[in-house]
């Protein structure tokens, strides 16, 4: 780890100037960051720590119906929310099938966005990662790469975004708000987190010095609440980023589908939103047959990174249980296990 | 600048350190409340946890300015004027600290939880513990434990004699849970200590050369000295066995596997954080490594000159016709196994520090470290160091975890060769990724096996060979290959067997000593042959492995004829009513099942010969009384957390017939006690239990012999006098006028045990261990057929351990093998450079244990103290293969790779469609 200069601004005005510095990085929560400050894979001369600035942790209800988030928000606070966790049910699912009850208490809404990815070979200093260097080549490449990704890669990187949260988000249309040297600026989280092309290395919209303040979610999205789902497989039953995982809600009348959303985590380098699939399901039944077409649609253009192939199968799979699920109602509460295909209550035993 | 001001544990405190730095590294450093602990510093294993605000967060990700005005609370501000609180009494009756190093952490979240919600549900507590990893117990008891904090009563304490049997509350379990425990990280090094800091091979197999470090020096004040293979001040070569040592403390040109040492960096701990490796002049010519699956390709290089085809050394048990058996059977069955490698991942690190004391001339080194094994490390560091063995002393700290993974050298020799060279002295805590990267590994195998049976369900052969990757240096390599041939054809009576074994180098990190050394991967095959069998047979598995169990007078592999207490037909029996009761429960909802899950219920035996395979294995105890009557029993048995120091303490008190309460333990430090070998192999309580019952006895003999008195009569010990009464009459023994010896001991007694064993011939006959334990286990699981995951819905586990010494830390071993043996089953397999940290290497959580219904089964051994017999590998070894048992149950899929990862199940399931 390098020293550092540490700066703690009580305003945005003051912390987005603070942050013009090359060299400078905010600091929220702290979860992520300064565990890629030990591994040297970030040097920062300065952070930011913008988490004395006042009135940026506020969930505020919107007029249309929807919801405000402030960047500071942290991932318990927002799960836990009552009337948030019942307008936006598959958000707190996810939020709560995310990392630990320690880290959820800590870590905020902004960061969950600006999470890195976990490739192992990008934490890796002895490998060849073109996001950590570019041009530098990608060791994953060839390597193991049974986490990376099976949409939108390319030949620079396979990484994908580990984040839960941002995978109903995007699945609801969900705009980023910020704030930079240049003003004010909104960005649709759908095109927030960049794909790799040939410049890995740049991740998201973001430009220099720019920072999170909120991310807003549209009044519509309160309509899926009654059937909206998060699906989260991973290899062990909590604590662990996701294999595969799937956001999917439906708005019904009877059992004609009105509206689907779904998104898909873990299987790219942002969260990843399936708009044909969900067009393939408006106006249809709600029913296995057509959740397996729209599991079909939203992999049609998925291909191995490597020995991942796997994963296409399983997300048509995850895909077609989140909706299942989706289907069948969101539950009163979350169950214990959040977004676990096990969580199916107490053990029926002898 | 000025300080960051907050509320610590309800008093005020100031912190002065950089605002940046990490809060656990604060607390810990600066205000040294070393009960906060560090297991990985990046927020995966919840060792850090405290509550800021009342709310658990880690404190290894919370830079510290984010506290000033905050309410800090750490596991030291949970005991109120000296007593436990609730919480920790409980975990103190429920046995739910082993090693204790997660225990803080534990304490923590519970805390957390039962703020907001007094009387919380399992869900509720696996949801709210669930950030905090723990590798021993298994979890159910500290479940238990947080379900149980509204009672308060502690059991009593056992009268003289009865100690044994008691589920007393482990010795050292109080400091466990307020923090006070030292482990290596903890134990307070001397003023001025240097830190130390190697630089480890990137490369899995390369050539290299250190370049001119001068420049790397002068451009760091802090930075004091680069230590090379070259400065070393005696020799470079350590390693397990005394003819086979071939791992360098510093590599000398050549390295052979990634996060293999080739400098060392001494300086001020802040200099060497800043250094970056690649500031080190190293020039790099990699090489093509060698792999497990190319080893003895004809493009392979050898990797060491004594191992020809990269083969180690072979093991192997040859009885009967083998192979006219399989030719000639009823029924047959074959299957080839591979398993990958398997971290320990302790939650503690590896950590300690060296210091060179003592007049010039009468010079010693001694190492405060977290160890398996003082002895072996004194004699290793003498002989590195060019030493007698008198000069160097090994102070053990409590271990957080070792499972066999601290039986190797590990900070020690590099600590010791640095403190020796600069007369200063040098502290050393690993990182995780060096801990993860460095250090042995279980061997990952690929095993082929066949068995056979008549027509009655009787087995008639067994033949299996297994290829073991032992990495780039031996460690226990030579272990594993000759355990594994004696056990793998299962605690079963087969007249004709042939079982061989191979330990392969490959550029790999060296495969060493993981509990059970090789057994539990062989069991993966020789079970699943059972279960091929049976099905062949058409006979249920629990019955057709009853019908071939190793019992009492039945003869071995290894032709050696079992004496009274092998109990494995009576774990068998004990198992009966559930397995009944599970496997007609998951027929049950199989038939209804309409979805995508299936439950199987699965069943699997085993057997582990206790101690060192025919080798001696010897351990010696003293047990005295000093001036004051106070019991002292010096113990040189390290408790790693199965709890050696308090069944020690168990057999000497009933040994010398004295309450166990009264007596005192001196441990570890190899100035003070004697040899009683390493803590591996499941030895302590029946090898040293044994030393610590002779010892007792032999104590109780003097002081009957000095009071005249028959073998009867009763000792006491009061107020500093020692009585020994008997048929009405009392004699008070003046200890007063009694010489006392160079321990202060002025009665003592000693007691040494090696467990009878012979060697084995060339076929592998002989009698290999003097004592075996048996188990079976019965796991249910549900599988999701559609996404291959699955999950352990409970575990029946029938253990024959002779003797229960202490019921409860049995119990403990047992689950924390379980919790092991399910890691190995279905999540862990560590993969170098990739998997070095403990959300890319996973191990079970909270959430993934299930309930675990143990049934203790008690055939005394006669060999053993009391009866009792090792457990702590044991526990581990059937669980595994139940599991993949269960799963073929449910999915009629037999795997053959393990871990069961939703992938491999996944692609089996598709391949057999
Ligand atoms: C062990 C572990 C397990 C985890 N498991 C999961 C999981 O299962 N699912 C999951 O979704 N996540 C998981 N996470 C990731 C966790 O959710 C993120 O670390 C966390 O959300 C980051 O938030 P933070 O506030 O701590 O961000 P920080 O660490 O403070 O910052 C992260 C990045 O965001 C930038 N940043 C932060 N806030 C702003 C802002 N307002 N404006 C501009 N830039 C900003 C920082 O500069 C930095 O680059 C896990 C993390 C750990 C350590
Ligand atoms: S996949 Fe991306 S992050 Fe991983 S090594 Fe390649 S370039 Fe780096
Ligand atoms: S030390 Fe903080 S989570 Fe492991
Ligand atoms: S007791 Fe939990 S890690 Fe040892």
């Amino acid at each position: 780890m390098n020293r550092f200069d540490y700066a703690r601004p009580a305003t945005i005005a003051e912390a987005v100037a603070l942050a013009a510095e090359p060299g400078a990085t905010y600091l929220a929560g702290g979860t992520n960051l300064l565990d890629l400050m030990k591994g040297d894979l970030v040097r920062p001369a300065r952070l930011v720590d913008v988490t004395h600035i006042p009135g940026l942790d506020a969930i505020e209800p919107l007029a249309d119906g929807g919801v405000r988030i402030g960047a500071l928000v942290r991932n318990a606070d927002l799960a836990h929310d009552a009337d948030f966790a019942r307008r936006f049910p598959a958000i707190a699912e996810a939020l709560l099938a995310g990392a630990s009850a320690q880290l959820r208490n800590a870590a905020t809404a902004g960061g969950n966005l600006l999470q890195r990815t976990r490739c192992a070979y990008f934490y890796d200093a002895a490998s060849a990662c073109n996001k950590r260097t570019p041009g530098a080549g990608c060791d994953a490449r060839g390597g193991e790469t049974r986490m990376q990704a099976v949409l939108g890669w390319s030949e620079h990187c396979i990484a994908t975004h580990p984040s839960d949260f941002c995978v109903p988000l995007v699945a609801f249309d969900a705009i980023v708000e910020i704030e930079g040297p240049k003003g004010r600026r909104e960005c649709p989280l759908e095109h927030f987190h960049r794909l790799p092309g040939d410049t890995p290395e740049r991740e998201s919209d973001l430009a220099p010095g720019e920072m999170i303040t909120a991310v807003r979610l549209p009044g519509a999205a309160a309509q899926f609440a009654g059937h909206a789902r998060y699906l989260k497989v991973r290899d062990r039953t909590s604590y662990a980023f996701a294999i595969v995982s799937a956001a999917a809600a439906l708005r019904l009348d009877g059992e004609t589908i009105v509206e689907a959303r779904l998104a898909l985590g873990s299987v790219a380098a942002k969260p990843w939103r399936a708009h044909a699939a969900e067009a393939l399901l408006a106006g249809a039944q709600a029913n296995e047959a057509n959740f397996r077409r729209a599991a079909e649609a939203a992999l049609a253009e998925a291909r191995p990174a490597g020995a991942n192939g796997y994963k296409i199968e399983l997300a048509r799979r995850v895909v077609r249980r989140a909706f299942i699920l989706a289907h069948a109602g969101t539950p009163a509460r979350i169950q214990a296990l959040p977004a676990s295909p096990f969580a199916t209550g107490a053990l029926r035993h002898v | 600048m000025s300080g960051i001001a907050f509320t610590l544990n309800g008093g005020a405190a100031m912190l002065r350190g950089a605002p940046g730095r990490r809060l656990a590294d604060a607390l810990r450093d600066e205000l040294g409340l070393t009960g906060t602990k560090i297991g990985c510093n990046a927020g995966d294993c919840g060792a850090c946890t405290v509550l800021l605000d009342g709310v658990q967060v880690c404190a290894c990700l919370l830079p510290a300015a984010r506290v000033a005005g905050c309410r800090v609370t750490t596991v030291e501000g949970l005991a109120q004027d000296g007593a436990l609180a609730p919480l920790q009494a409980a975990f103190l009756r429920h046995g739910a600290a082993q090693c204790g190093i997660c225990t803080p952490g534990m304490l923590m979240a519970a805390a957390d939880l039962l703020a907001r919600n007094a009387a919380p549900d399992e869900a509720a507590v696996q949801d709210a513990l669930g950030g905090v990893l723990c590798r021993c117990t298994g979890y159910r008891m500290i479940i238990a434990a947080v379900l149980d904090v509204a009672r308060t009563a502690q059991p009593d304490m056992p009268a003289a004699g009865r100690a044994v049997g008691a589920a007393i509350a482990r010795r050292d379990g109080v400091a466990k849970l307020t923090g006070a425990e030292a482990f290596g990280a903890d134990a307070a090094p001397p003023e001025g200590c240097l830190a130390l800091r190697a630089i480890r091979s990137p490369h899995a197999h390369a050539r290299f050369q250190i370049g001119d470090c001068a420049p790397l020096l002068a451009a760091h004040p802090g930075l004091l000295r680069v230590l090379t293979a070259a400065d070393l001040p005696g020799g470079n070569l350590y390693g397990i066995y005394p003819e086979g040592k071939d791992q360098k403390v510093l590599a000398e040109a050549h390295v052979r596997h990634r996060g293999e040492p080739v400098c060392a960096l001494l300086g001020e701990a802040e200099t060497l954080a800043a250094i970056r490796d690649e500031d080190v002049p190293i020039v790099w010519e990699v090489l093509p490594p060698v792999t497990f699956a190319r080893a003895q390709a004809a493009e392979a290089v050898q990797l060491h000159a004594h191992a020809p085809e990269n083969i180690l050394c072979r093991g192997r048990v040859a009885r009967g016709d083998a192979a006219a058996a399989l030719a000639s059977a009823t029924v047959r069955a074959s299957i080839a196994i591979e398993t990958g490698f398997v971290e320990h991942a302790y939650i503690e690190p590896e950590a300690g520090f060296a210091v060179r004391v003592g007049a010039p001339g009468s010079e010693r080194i001694e190492i405060t470290a977290c160890t398996q094994t003082p002895y072996m490390d004194r004699d290793e560091i003498a002989q590195l160091l060019g030493l007698a063995p008198s000069q160097v002393r090994i102070i053990p700290t409590a271990v957080g975890g070792g499972f066999g993974g601290k039986l190797d050298l590990s900070v020690q020799p590099l600590l010791a060769a640095a403190a020796w060279l600069t007369g200063r002295p040098v502290r050393w805590v690993y990182s995780r990724p060096e801990s993860m990267a460095a250090t042995t590994k279980r061997h990952p195998a690929r095993i082929q096996a066949a068995a056979a049976a008549d027509g009655e369900g009787r087995l008639t052969g067994f033949r299996c060979h297994g290829d073991f990757n032992t990495g780039a240096y031996a460690s226990w390599g030579p272990t594993v290959a000759n355990r594994v041939p004696v056990h793998a054809m299962g605690p079963y009576r087969v007249p004709d067997v042939l079982c061989t074994s191979a330990a392969i180098h490959t550029n790999d990190p060296p495969a060493g000593a993981f509990r059970g050394f090789g057994v539990p991967q062989a069991a993966l095959a020789g079970e699943a042959l059972m279960d091929m069998l049976a099905a062949q047979l058409g006979l249920d598995p629990l019955e057709f492995r009853a019908r071939n169990a190793l019992g009492v007078g039945d003869t071995t592999g290894s032709g050696q004829v079992l004496g009274a207490g092998a109990a494995l037909p009576a774990c068998l029996d004990a198992l009966r009513p559930r397995w009944a009761a599970l496997r007609g429960a998951a027929a049950a909802f199989n038939a209804e099942a309409s979805g995508s899950l299936r439950q199987g219920v699965g069943i699997a035996c085993m057997w582990y010969g206790i101690g060192n395979t025919s080798l001696p294995n010897p351990s010696t105890m003293v047990m005295g009384i000093d001036h004051a009557a106070r019991p002292i029993l010096f113990s040189g048995a390290v408790d790693i957390g199965q709890g050696s120091n308090t069944i020690m303490g168990q057999i000497a008190a009933d040994a010398l017939g004295v309450p166990v309460a009264a007596l005192h333990l001196v441990t570890g430090d190899t100035d003070r006690t004697r040899d009683a070998g390493k803590t591996s192999a499941s030895r302590q309580t029946f090898v040293s239990g044994n030393a610590a019952r002779l010892a007792g006895e032999a104590l109780r003999g003097e002081i009957l012999r000095r009071a005249n008195a028959g073998p009867h009569a009763r000792i006491a010990l009061e107020a500093g006098v020692l009585c020994v009464s008997e048929a009405g009459r009392t004699i008070k023994l003046d200890l007063a006028s009694m010489p006392a010896d160079g321990e202060g001991l002025v009665l003592r007694g000693e007691g040494r045990f090696d467990p009878p064993t012979t060697p084995l011939d060339a076929d592998g006959q002989g009698i290999p261990y003097a004592s075996y334990a048996f188990a079976a286990q019965i796991a249910v699981v549900e599988v999701d057929l559609d996404l291959g995951t699955t999950r352990v819905l409970r575990i029946v586990a029938a253990h024959d351990v002779g003797r229960a010494i202490n019921p409860q830390l049995v119990e403990g071993q047992i689950h924390g093998g379980i919790a092991q043996g399910l890691g190995l089953a279905l999540m862990e397999e560590f993969i170098p450079g990739r998997t070095e940290n403990l959300h890319d290497y996973l191990i079970p959580t909270i959430g993934d244990i299930p309930p675990i219904e143990t049934i203790l089964i008690e055939e005394a051994d006669p060999l053993g103290p009391y009866g009792a017999k090792g457990v702590g590998e044991p526990a581990l070894i059937a669980t595994a293969p139940a599991i993949f048992n269960a799963i073929a149950h449910a999915t009629g899929i037999r795997l053959t790779r393990a871990p069961a990862t939703p992938d491999r199940l996944r692609a089996a399931l598709l391949a057999a469609r």
